[in-house]
């Protein structure tokens, strides 16, 4: 049974569900547009802070067998995470359906937020193959790091248009706690580490 | 390894307070000292009322004892505004989190 746990193709098809699900009710009725809109974005943040909290947990918990079946997935995680942010945007820009408004509505802070954090994603998303890791080189890292600050927008973006911030907080926060220490723990080593020289000196 | 199983405590216990309270979630930007509902005008009136006068409504509902609509104006905003259900005073417009009109 956990075996087809394994299978790396079954992740993308359990990814893609709930847009399959969106996709079918906006065809059934192109009314719920606006409805999906905000499903659709928290789907994206769910999926990028999962991706986000790979690496914080393995610094925090150490190796594990679960993390590493994480790990081999946070590719997978990031480009669905991508994918859910267009069809964010598609739904929003349908829901609009006037790019003079869309244009007007661009200026506004809680929205181009959320266009470069997109912007990000893509870049990400489209980056996310063997290929261009190659090509990159230690460019392919420090581009993925771009993730930080679309984190960031993304948390405005949310809080922003929503008005209030528990819904934001309920994603954010745990990554935050968790980011948080991180930092502290590699501080500590660090410090560990130089008491350690220091002594052998 | 005591500082991160108390960070991840910490982590798993954010989480399940905001997961355990979905009413905390409802509360909206305004709040309206509005009265028993029976006293209130009703939602369909507000809704109409707005179509007539150039409104498009997407979505209507009772937010904070007001009236809160998704839609958009005479002037081709999208917006999330908000009513007082006895007055249907317009309160406040909010066109993506910015502030396009208070009382």
């Amino acid at each position: 049974m956990l075996r087809i746990l394994k299978i790396p193709e079954l992740f993308w098809v359990v990814l893609a569900i709930p847009a399959i699900a969106m996709m079918i009710g906006f065809v059934q009725d192109p009314v719920t547009a606006f409805d999906l809109i905000h499903p659709s974005g928290e789907f994206s943040v769910r999926l990028m802070i999962v991706a986000m909290m790979v690496s914080p947990l393995r610094a925090i918990l150490g190796r594990r067998g679960w993390l590493d079946w994480l790990l081999s997935r946070r590719r997978a995680l990031g480009v669905a995470a991508c994918g859910y942010g267009v069809l964010h945007l598609a739904f929003y820009l349908y829901d609009m359906g006037d790019w003079g408004m869309i244009a007007e509505e661009a200026l506004i802070f809680s929205i181009w937020t959320g266009y470069l954090a997109l912007i990000i994603f893509i870049a990400m998303a489209l980056t996310s193959n063997n290929a261009a890791q190659r090509a990159l080189r230690a460019n392919w890292k420090r581009l993925q790091r771009l993730v930080y600050p679309a984190a960031l927008l993304i948390a405005l973006h949310w809080f922003y248009v929503d008005g209030e911030w528990k819904g934001m907080a309920v994603h954010f926060v745990p990554l935050l706690v968790l980011e948080t220490a991180r930092i502290i723990l590699m501080f500590k080593q660090r410090s560990a580490r130089r008491a350690t020289q220091a002594m052998t000196r | 390894m005591k500082f991160s199983q108390a960070m991840m405590a910490l982590a798993a216990a954010t989480a399940m307070q905001f997961a355990a309270s979905p009413a905390a979630l409802a509360t909206g930007k305004m709040k309206c000292d509005s009265g028993p509902q029976s006293t209130w005008k009703s939602r369909t009136d507000l809704e109409s009322k707005l179509t007539k006068d150039g409104w498009k409504v997407k979505k209507s509902k009772v937010d904070g004892g007001c009236y809160e609509v998704y839609g958009v104006t005479p002037e081709g905003q999208n917006v999330e505004a908000y009513f007082h259900p006895v007055t249907m005073e317009k309160l406040l417009v909010s066109q993506r989190g910015k502030v396009i009109f208070k009382k």
